[in-house]
């Protein structure tokens, strides 16, 4: 039904020792944390860091790019990421290499979004996913809101499927209004 | 893929045990040899409505972890009644699918839950509990959850 927000899942801060010697060892603990990919929680390997200041190992973020191809966030912030959001470091003796030349991108699945989304976009609004159904004259139709208030503080991506409805109502919206154009014209 | 499974689960195991979170004890012995299997306790926070409480969440992991969410579910007799946990334990949390990050933990989601616990006003299940605990898969992830925003209800 209802989600609670998600809590910060930036759970970094820790509380300073009150000896000395914790002390110390938290500070080693957080100096090592700092340099932590933010996926496998391991030192970053082949690091690259987002245009919002999130450090991951590129095998890491590539992998996460992969799993949700519709929907690329910073796993960390949120913030839109990308192959080409990303800066790689190169520390000292380390091969010049761009990480995100290792891992060879898919051969499939890139895709854009078509800058122009259709007339009806603005009609309805973003989050809106109608659908339609013949049978009842003229033709009934359901509009749905999709996930404004969802999360609270950010507006969901939306997934494939979603995606994928949307666009076939849109086409099918398109055949019935030429349909209805032709039926009034007879 | 699997190896990157075990290591951080590996990782945030140690870290649970050694720091665990104020309402969170894990006993490590509760976890199956592959860590695929995670029994958590998390307690009611002090002046709220599960005061003293003890309930039991269980964590599935696939291989896939951490780029897909754990199975997350209430298990045992004590189940808490809250809006938004049905009576079979699954739970309708956002971040246990479509908000779930590589970024968040085991740690997050049981801090997760408590403060969800802790803001409820209200113990009743969810209005539709009778009709989804009859009707839905054992996996939860399976469930099309429809989330909106908990300041309205
Ligand atoms: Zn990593
Ligand atoms: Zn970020």
């Amino acid at each position: 039904m209802a989600s609670a927000s998600s809590a910060s899942h930036n759970n970094s801060s820790n509380n300073a020792g009150t000896n000395s010697n914790t002390e110390s060892n938290e500070n080693e603990d957080s100096a090592q944390a700092n340099f932590e990919c933010n996926i496998c929680l391991d030192t970053a390997k082949d690091a690259v860091v987002s245009f919002c200041g999130h450090l991951f190992c590129w095998p890491c973020l590539h992998t996460w790019l992969e799993t949700r191809p519709n929907n690329k966030v910073c796993p960390v912030c949120k913030a839109a990421i990308s192959r080409d959001k990303v800066i790689p470091l190169y520390g000292r003796g380390c091969a010049n290499q761009d990480p995100r030349e290792k891992t060879p991108p898919r051969p499939s699945g890139i895709r854009s979004e078509p800058e122009n989304q259709g007339p009806f976009q603005n009609f309805w609004g973003d989050n809106f996913q109608v659908s339609f159904g013949i049978g009842a004259f003229p033709f009934g139709y359901f509009s749905t809101n999709f996930g404004t208030n969802h999360g609270a503080d950010q507006q969901r991506p939306q997934t494939e499927q979603e995606q994928n409805e949307r666009f076939l109502s849109e086409v099918f919206f398109m055949v019935v209004l030429i349909s209805f154009f032709f039926l009034m014209l007879a | 893929m699997s190896n990157t499974m075990e290591k951080r689960l590996q990782k945030e195991l140690m870290k649970l045990v050694s720091e665990p979170p104020a309402g969170v004890t894990f006993d490590s012995e509760s976890a199956d040899s592959k860590l695929t299997l995670w029994k958590v306790k998390v307690v009611g926070a002090k002046d709220t409505l599960y005061d003293g409480e003890s309930f039991i969440l269980q964590f599935k992991f696939t291989p896939k972890y951490p780029f897909e969410s754990p199975q997350v579910i209430f298990i045992g007799p004590n189940i808490p009644v809250h809006p938004h946990i049905y009576s079979n334990g699954h739970i309708c949390l956002s971040i246990l699918t479509d908000d779930w990050s590589p970024a968040l933990s085991v740690q997050a989601v049981c801090l997760s839950i408590v403060s969800m616990l802790s803001s409820c006003k209200k113990k009743v299940r969810p209005p539709d509990n009778v009709v989804y605990v009859s009707t839905c898969s054992k996996n939860p992830k399976k469930t099309n959850w429809y989330y909106h925003d908990d300041s309205q209800s």
